[in-house]
């Protein structure tokens, strides 16, 4: 079997190559190629790190681990849906109301995002990478379910395009493309990415919600809650309470909702290798930190959400998602040791922060990643310094 | 106390100079390839925005501002329609006499900051910050604060940009992008990421 597919690329592979007949392809040769083998050209430019893991089965085990995200969320949207239309939801029903909203999504994002990814390889004559399939495929787990399919093909435009292919493609852009693109679309188009009813499609002529259900994400019901030292019985209330916030069967963007799945990814992630620790429990440590900080300073007249327990900013909303998948993207984070640890802290604070105090926006972690991601080379920097202040000069 | 430490976020950080008002872009597009230079120019403006902010705020309280000029027997005077044409006066004989200190007390610093210094005179976040402070109304103490914060964020945008263009030395920028173009597009994504503290009212 395996000789055959060798033989069958062999006699392909001069076609392609310089000189041969379908020469322009040859990117498009080369990445279908290195599904089945590993790239026989070892790495020129120096410096690089001598393993058998190349950039297409790094990502591709990002994508894996990202899969049972997507069933769980295609299930979450049409168990909401159902909700909605105030019927108790069916397992295969709910799946099957999920998969018309969301893989419409996915394959828009996939068809636009490797689009111009081979746009700009035949163009610019560089390789297929294929850290688009990871960025078109976190991009549409951050939509809301009912994001306009025109509005899902711009965002992942603007991030494969502006986020990344225009400095030169995988691997030299400075902030995570996926997450580029959500922002372009949160501030392009705040009316379909923000608000309570854009979480939930409605499925059949339905226009609104049943009264019973609460439309509400978990970050707006912890952000307007009344009293101080009752926010979490104030989502209990309405129907989060910890368990199902930690699962996830609450309306959320499509992939962000389940904490329980990103963790699991995140441990999947770092046990391989892929994930850096030092970023994910930095990020861990920065949110629960910070949120038990404006515990001890809340007093009576201050923001009740500012009470809530710690340990409830890493299950609502999408923390748990961007942790796991988006601050640990190996590219736009720094790449020292301290300066991950003081990253990942920042992150986790600055998301806290954000949503205590901004009321602009109940979800902060997206822009805290970017924000972050702007200061990784200054981090790096400094880092670097000091440690070659440390080193004794020329003994 | 407590307002003061509110003008100081959200001049470094909601309004910063650079990344929201996009004041100063010139000389920031121009240096910041060289990490160096920019921290040296960071500094510099750090420097000079604390104490022209403070000057320009008495000159306008003093000599300026409606009714200002009270001192002098002259409650009726209104000159607040010279505050540019002054302001840009006061910060250009600022920067000649920090200049000349400097150039006297530490000749390395006066070689690295080298054209820079003389060129602070005509960087829009020095006069934009002395402009903000008379439309806000802000005290001495607070225009004081202000001036540090304002130089701040400007230095911390510019101390960004320098290590992300850094990191960007890797990039493989199209012919048409490279140089300016493809900075401004950092300037842009790196203003999209600062939206983060849009909203917070301190």
């Amino acid at each position: 079997m395996k000789k055959t597919i060798q033989r069958f690329f062999e006699t392909l592979r001069p076609r392609f190559e310089k000189g041969g007949r379908f020469q322009r392809w040859y990117a498009f040769y080369e990445s279908i190629e290195t599904i089945f083998f590993a790239p026989g050209v070892p790495t020129t430019a120096t410096p690089h790190v001598r393993d058998s893991l190349d950039v297409k089965r790094y990502m591709a085990s990002v994508v894996v681990v990202l899969l049972p995200l997507l069933v769980f969320g295609m299930y979450n949207t049409g168990y909401q849906s159902q909700l909605a239309s105030g019927k108790t939801p069916e397992l295969l029903l709910s799946f099957w109301i999920g998969f018309k909203a969301v893989i419409p999504l996915v394959i828009v994002s996939y068809l636009f995002g490797f689009g111009w990814e081979i746009v700009f390889a035949r163009i610019r004559g560089h390789e297929i990478s294929e850290g688009v399939f990871v960025t078109a495929m976190l991009f549409p787990l951050t939509l809301p379910p009912t994001t306009p399919l025109w509005q899902a093909a711009m965002g992942i435009s603007f991030g494969v395009v502006i986020g990344k292919e225009i400095f030169g493609g995988t691997g030299r852009n400075f902030l995570n493309p996926a997450l580029a693109g959500r922002a372009f679309l949160y501030f392009a188009y705040p009316v379909q990415m923000s608000g309570d009813a854009v979480w939930t499609v409605l499925s059949g002529a339905r226009q609104t919600a049943v009264d019973a259900f609460s439309s509400a994400t978990p970050l707006v019901v912890a952000f307007e809650a009344k009293t101080a030292g009752a926010v979490e019985e104030a989502l209990a209330e309405v129907g989060y309470p910890f368990w199902k916030l930690f699962f996830g069967l609450y309306p959320d963007s499509i992939g962000a909702s389940s904490t329980f799945l990103c963790l699991v990814g995140a441990l999947v992630l770092m046990a391989i290798g892929v994930a850096s620790y030092r970023i994910i429990v930095g990020d861990i440590l920065g949110v629960v930190l910070t949120g038990a900080v404006l515990n001890l300073i809340a007093t009576e007249g201050s923001i009740p959400y500012m009470t809530m327990n710690p340990l409830y900013h890493l299950i609502i909303g999408g923390t748990a998602f961007g942790i796991a998948f988006m601050t640990t993207d190996p590219v736009s984070a720094p790449d020292l040791h301290p300066a991950r640890w003081i990253y990942g802290f920042l992150i986790g604070a600055l998301t806290v922060l954000i949503r205590v105090f901004n009321p602009a926006f109940p979800e902060g972690i997206m822009l805290a990643i970017l924000f972050m991601n702007v200061f990784a080379p200054l981090l790096d920097h400094v880092v670097l310094k000091f440690r070659l202040r440390r080193r004794i000069a020329n003994v | 106390m407590e307002n003061l430490i509110s003008i100081f976020v959200n001049s470094v950080f909601v309004g910063n100079i650079l990344l929201a008002y996009f004041l100063g872009m010139c000389s920031y597009l121009a240096v910041s390839q060289n990490l160096k230079t920019s921290a040296g120019l960071g500094v510099a403006v750090i420097f000079v925005l604390a104490i022209t902010t403070p000057a320009n705020w008495a000159v306008y309280h003093f000599l300026l501002a409606p009714g200002a000029l009270s001192w002098a027997g002259l409650p009726e005077m209104d000159l607040s329609f010279l505050k540019f044409i002054l302001f840009i006066a006061v910060i250009a004989g600022m920067v000649q006499v920090v200049e000349m200190v400097i150039d006297r007390y530490s000749q390395t610093l006066y070689n690295s900051l080298g054209v820079f210094l003389p060129l602070i005179t005509v960087n829009c976040a020095i006069l934009g910050t002395s402009l903000f402070m008379v439309e806000r109304r802000y005290s001495f103490a607070e225009s004081v604060v202000f001036g540090i914060g304002s130089g701040t964020g400007w230095a911390l945008a510019i101390l960004a940009m320098a290590t992300v263009m850094q990191k960007l030395r890797y990039a493989d920028v199209p012919e048409g992008l490279q140089g300016f173009g493809i900075r401004m597009i950092t300037t842009g994504l790196m203003a999209m990421a600062f939206m983060l503290f849009s909203g917070i009212t301190l």
